[in-house]
């Protein structure tokens, strides 16, 4: 390697941006994301406006008539996130999928991963350059997101966030980068196993079908008092102590439910950024310390996907090289 | 199986070996699950000379590229390249050479100066302009530095990724099938590439093909493989001087390959 000259992984980041960003495919689903991130912000924030409004409205009045005010109601602009959340939950995952089913499609069609591996690249390089640069592509994606939910709120909410709100905005995003970043990952692995690329998509759609939809779900189908509308117990006219004592006999079943959610990566993405940003009311108000030290368990999960995929990742690359298989 | 290498008529030289000697196989094999792709090659290819590999489908000749090249690690023997073993000195080895794989498209997205860049910076090339403007120059196709590959012709595609090949200036060369594809013309053009860049720039080439008629235009030395074994190796010249009853190289290669 000559002095002055990026890293390899540098390049190979650099490389992996640009491809990419000149991706049609790619480029509409970044906007058609942002776009719905902004639609949802933007009817959350006038809907907040209209809040404070009635409730300015009222305090008006209820001076006016000389009565006593009310409390004001509780009002957080971070919960005007939510949405925006739950669409890199759900479409982030899609994107970054593709994302790396097209870094591994790109190399096959091209017949140039056989270039690739016969430079001097380290397999390290190769797989922290895929890494980086699809990192750096889906924290722009992300950071374009939040600066325009930001700019929403302040200017359709008419709330300005102050330092600390930004400061849990650019946690939950950057945890949001870290989701997505292993979905790229199962998306590289996937598609590097697969003989035939199309089945390592289909692989890896099916298992964000069951990590993303499907498993943090199952708490609420597999909730006995989620059968009938309304509830099950009420519709039955059980008393809230015979309840529980039917429930006391399906704790074990209560437990695989538990359980199982707590497999879902998504599960505990949606908990750690919905306690940063306060949209789980508990977590109003209490400190980022606080916050951190009660979802370390999340945190905790995040890590290990991470180590898990980013390995499972390494392993491809490795197999790819010795085998000189086309990933 | 017998050792076809032995029944072969006494044309071969013994190959060179030590000094100038910038490829070195010893016994290398190499298996893919239970069948053998490779059985114990030894061959030494000397700093210089155009080699022809030759070999029908399923010989082994893509397998014996692929261990020298560093894409896969052979499963016995050795292997050096510019006096680095494949295996231990990876790193050496792959900045030392150049590949061209069989039906290579490049980067359909990127135009042909990206692709070249990428690749440019990946060898730790000093002077990235100057040694695309170079490579680009040497084979005549500077018009295409600013085109997407993706709108490339074969001949197009195979020139860059020659010049992709020898933007750092390996001193070996690996061409793995280079005429697969493409027309008369583009054959043409692409042995005159060979012989100038194994007279002009210095690089020893090491080409896989199954066109006889291009290995007799180009090639200084041949060899041949059957069945993962190397059955023949000599100089061209003697090869050729020592089958006077052969018409053609053509026949030569029949008259070996049937043992």
């Amino acid at each position: 390697m000559t002095s002055g000259h990026p890293h390899p992984a540098i390049a190979i980041a650099g490389h992996e941006y640009r491809s990419a960003t000149r991706n049609r495919v790619l480029a509409i689903l970044v906007v058609g994301m942002v776009l719905v991130a902004a639609a949802s912000v933007t009817i959350a924030s006038y809907d907040f406006k209209a809040q404070i409004a009635d409730y300015n409205s009222y305090v008006a009045q209820a001076k006016a008539a000389g009565v006593a005010v009310t409390a004001p109601p509780q009002l957080f602009p971070l919960q005007l996130l939510r949405p925006v959340i739950e669409y890199v939950q759900i479409i982030g995952a899609v994107f970054a999928i593709g994302l790396g089913y097209l870094t591994v499609a790109r190399e096959r069609t091209g017949n140039t991963l056989r270039l690739l591996l016969t430079r001097p690249v380290r397999n390290t390089d190769l797989m922290f350059g895929r890494l980086l640069g699809a990192g750096a592509l889906i924290v722009t994606i992300l950071g374009a997101t939040a600066l325009i939910s930001v700019f929403l709120i302040g200017v359709l909410g008419g709330t300005w966030l102050g330092g600390g709100d930004l400061l849990r905005v650019a946690i939950t995003f950057l945890t949001g980068s870290l989701y997505m970043l292993i979905f790229y990952a199962l998306g590289v692995w996937l598609s590097a196993r697969s003989r035939a690329l199309v089945n390592g998509l289909v692989v890896a759609l099916v298992a964000w079908l069951m990590v993303v939809l499907i498993i943090p779900q199952i708490g609420d189908t597999m909730d006995p008092d989620n059968q009938v509308p309304g509830g099950l117990f009420a519709a039955l006219q059980v008393q809230k102590a015979d309840e529980k004592k039917v429930l006391a006999h399906f704790s074990t079943y209560e437990r695989i439910r538990n359980d199982l959610e707590e497999t879902s990566l998504t599960k505990h993405f949606e908990r750690l950024t919905f306690a940063v940003t306060g949209i789980k009311d508990k977590y109003n108000g209490v400190s980022l310390a606080t916050v951190a030290a009660d979802k370390r368990g999340d945190i905790a999960w995040l890590g290990v996907y991470a180590a898990l995929l980013a390995t499972l990742m390494w392993s491809g690359i490795r197999r790819e090289s010795v085998t000189g298989k086309d990933t | 199986m017998p050792n076809r290498a032995t029944q072969a008529p006494k044309a071969e030289t013994p190959a060179p070996t030590g000094e100038g000697a910038i490829i070195e196989m010893a016994g290398v094999g190499h298996r893919y699950g239970q069948s053998d792709a490779l059985r114990g090659i030894d061959l030494t290819v000397s700093e210089g000379e155009i080699f022809g590999f030759l070999g029908h489908n399923g010989a082994g000749k893509t397998t014996t590229i692929h261990i020298l090249t560093t894409l896969i690690v052979p499963t016995s023997g050795s292997a050096r390249v510019c006096g680095h073993d494949v295996v231990a000195h990876r790193l050496d080895v792959q900045r030392a050479i150049g590949y061209l794989p069989e039906n290579v498209r490049m980067y359909d997205h990127l135009t042909a100066r990206e692709n070249l860049r990428f690749f440019a910076r990946l060898s730790g090339v000093a002077d990235i302009p100057r040694a695309i403007d170079d490579a680009l120059g040497f084979l005549g196709c500077q018009d295409l530095a600013d085109r997407r590959v993706g709108t490339f012709s074969k001949g197009m595609r195979q020139r860059i990724g020659i010049a992709q090949a020898i933007l750092h200036r390996p001193r070996v060369l690996f061409l793995d099938e280079p005429t697969s594809g493409l027309d008369p013309m583009g054959v043409r053009q692409l042995r005159d590439t060979i012989e100038r860049l194994n007279a002009e720039l210095g690089m020893t080439i090491f080409m896989n093909t199954h066109l006889l008629s291009e290995v007799s235009r180009v090639c200084s030395t041949i060899g041949v493989l059957a069945d993962g074994e190397l059955i023949y190796r000599d100089t061209l010249a003697r090869t050729l001087e020592c089958f006077p009853d052969e018409a053609s190289l053509e026949d030569i290669y029949v008259r070996l390959e049937d043992g």
